[in-house]
């Protein structure tokens, strides 16, 4: 494998000369540096992009600025997502730990989301709000585990790639979800589109007075906090990292590999499928198409965006729900289709993926 | 015609596709490259021979502009993992995004349009023949010059000087270096072809399949051809089996439906996913040890 990179690219060698801190400064300079080019150009293409259609950018970033930034309504629209989408993304960081690629977020969300709303089907509103919310978490937790963790159990024992595995059942939770709301449950009392029955009041989660964010977004930041703490400070955590730095000296240490992959897998899951069962209590109240509208994938881009680490993913993720949402004020004020602004999620990735690499990471190869 | 029959010529027209898609990533794979993007590129392929085809009225034009659209996708995949040494995971999923995006924004005025796309053509003597007939040649061309590219890529890759090349980039990378290849150079070109291959495989969805544009109209088939490789275990023959088989999984709810069965369309919609997970859970191992290695060594370690 060759290891030459672009010229410029080594200078960051420490042999002698200036002490470690003043490397490791010059470093975050540069890394810093790297990181305003790469959302810089992005920035650029978008802009050409849009031109060809007739768009002007400057006018379309500022509507966008002024209907999202500047707008209490948008942001906390932003919020709103974010939460379900910062878990979605710790179901990425947990497994990259241990080495495992888990692009399962859309599905292990929905699954926690169809989850939560089977409790309240059959609950049928004999329980109490309180109660059913606490029921719900618990069946979003577990659905979503179970979820990644059949990917992690083939990967385990049939040796099928986790990545082909949490993709494929995206499409199946999809298309059970739209099963569901298509005819069993299906609310009676609904207009033509197909949706399940509205949760009871009761049950929705508590929201910020004055608003509609409601407390996903604080669970959601507790969350990292906990993954936080448990990826740095536990025994697992370590062990998650030998197994997935080196997999065969994990095993000769006599670390039990497959059990660790299947842990990271199953905290991961169910997080997403917390995130679900959040977004369906805290916002939606229903399930319906398109629910989820890929705040899963995004999430899969917010944890790579920073590398996996579990406190940033909060930044990251946060950053990524207040661009889906400008996207609609594209729509709004520009007259250009929302999804335009998957444009600039995947040229951001692409900059950031590409060009922002820590130099003394470089090593490890393609991989 | 009976059910049977209705059932795999909508796989044969169907699955085509998917196999385009599959032989490409077949390609790319080989050279120790995989590509999530591949739903992108097929997505590229689907706008850009639509619009091509609408505004050129040739349909050929439109299939050309799809391979270019796709390879040029693939491209910033090849640059990505290949110079930059991005991880291949991520750096896929952003060219579906960026796909996405890129067909919204010049697609929203295809949508609804009519186009002269290919339709099937009955071959005279060779579409009488009783089920395979209909089946095998009342297709459109796209599907007819299937036939011919997937066994001449097998060809290709086992049995030429290049696909020798293309082989050594995925089983053990040095020995092209050794020899004075670059490797480089070999997996650009085996991810660029990658791409051309699933941008006419989107193409034919939009141009001969379904002749319409609509926003992600490829919904998760370019993720379905991505597993197929796998478990086609990195063979253009066997890639033609799989993609029948998905294809007469996808035809199922329509055949079914229009004979008037009362069936949720969803419950079947789930078949050709569980299928992959199902046929890959029983090929896995053998699969597994006919993983190029280099190809490998990306499954197995997908540290940032």
């Amino acid at each position: 494998m060759s290891t030459v990179a672009p010229p410029g690219e080594l200078v960051t060698v420490v042999e002698d000369g200036p002490s470690p801190a003043s490397v490791r400064m010059e470093q975050f300079a540069r890394v810093l540096g790297r990181w305003v080019g790469a959302i810089a150009l992005a920035l650029v293409f978008f802009s050409i992009l849009i031109m060809t259609r007739g768009s002007n950018p400057i006018t379309v970033f500022s509507d966008a600025w002024v209907n999202t930034i500047q707008s209490p309504f948008a942001m906390q629209q932003a919020l709103v997502k974010a939460g379900p989408m910062i878990l979605a993304a710790l179901a990425v960081v947990v497994p990259a730990r241990a080495g495992l690629v888990n692009v399962g977020g859309e599905g292990q969300l929905l699954i926690g989301a169809v989850a939560a709303a089977g409790v309240a089907q059959v609950s049928d509103g004999r329980l109490a709000g309180p109660v059913l919310i606490v029921l719900m978490a618990l069946a979003g937790l577990i659905a979503g585990a179970l979820w990644s963790g059949l990917a992690a159990f083939l990967r385990v024992t049939a040796q099928v790639n986790e990545a082909v595995g949490t993709l494929l059942l995206n499409f199946i939770a999809l298309d059970l979800l739209l099963f569901l709301i298509f005819q069993p449950w299906k609310d009676p009392n609904g207009t033509g589109q197909p949706a399940s029955p509205p949760l009871q009041a009761d049950a929705h989660l508590p929201m910020f007075p004055g608003s509609t964010v409601n407390i996903g977004i604080i669970i959601a930041v507790v969350a990292a906090i906990l993954t936080w703490a448990l990826l740095r400070f536990t025994r697992w955590g370590f062990k998650l990292a030998v197994a997935g730095g080196n997999p065969e000296a994990a095993r000769r240490a006599g670390m039990p590999v497959s059990s660790l992959l299947m842990s990271s897998m199953l905290l991961g899951g169910a997080f997403a499928g917390l995130g679900g069962m959040l977004y369906y209590a805290g916002t939606e109240f229903q399930l319906r198409p398109g629910i989820m509208a890929s705040i899963g994938y995004t999430a899969f881009l917010a944890s790579w965006l920073v590398r996996h680490r579990p406190l940033a993913v909060v930044v990251s993720a946060t950053v990524l729900s207040i661009l889906i949402v400008s996207g609609d004020s594209l729509q709004i004020d520009s007259d250009l289709p929302a999804a335009t602004i998957n444009i600039l999620t995947g040229l951001l990735l692409i900059a950031v993926l590409g060009w922002t690499q820590m130099p003394w990471r470089k090593s490890k190869g393609s991989a | 015609m009976n059910i049977f029959v209705d059932i795999l010529s909508g796989g044969v027209s169907g699955g085509t596709s998917i196999m385009y898609a599959a032989l490409g990533e077949t390609v790319s794979e080989r050279s120790g490259v995989i590509n999530l993007g591949t739903e992108g590129c097929m997505l590229m392929g689907a706008f850009s021979g639509f619009a091509v085809t609408s505004l050129t009225g040739s349909p050929w034009l439109g299939i050309l502009a799809a391979a270019a659209a796709g390879g040029a996708l693939a491209l910033i995949h090849a640059i990505l993992v290949v110079t930059r040494k991005s991880n291949q995971f991520a750096s896929g999923l952003s060219l579906l995004f960026l796909a996405l995006g890129l067909t919204a924004l010049y697609g929203s005025g295809f949508v609804g349009q009519q186009i002269n796309g290919f339709d099937p053509i009955a071959i005279p003597g060779l579409s009488a023949i009783p089920i395979l007939g209909p089946v095998l040649f009342d297709q459109n061309i796209l599907t007819y010059l299937s036939y011919v590219i997937a066994p001449a890529l097998w060809f290709v890759i086992f049995r030429t000087r290049i696909g020798l090349m293309l082989r050594t980039a995925g089983e053990s990378a040095e020995v092209l270096t050794v020899n004075g290849y670059s490797i480089a150079k070999v997996r650009y070109i085996a991810v660029v072809t990658g791409g051309i291959f699933a941008g006419v495989g989107g193409a034919y969805l939009s141009v001969a399949y379904s002749q319409s544009w609509f926003e992600n109209m490829i919904v998760g088939r370019g993720f379905i051809a991505v597993a197929l490789v796998v478990f086609a275990a990195w063979d253009p023959l066997k890639v033609i089996g799989g993609a029948y088989l998905f294809g007469s999984a996808l035809a199922l709810s329509p055949v079914l439906q229009a004979r008037g069965y009362e069936i949720n369309q969803f419950a079947l919609d789930m078949l050709p996913f569980l299928l992959t997970l199902v046929l890959l859970v029983f090929l896995g191992r053998r699969a597994v040890d006919s993983t190029p290695a280099e190809l490998r060594k990306v499954f197995d370690n997908a540290r940032a």
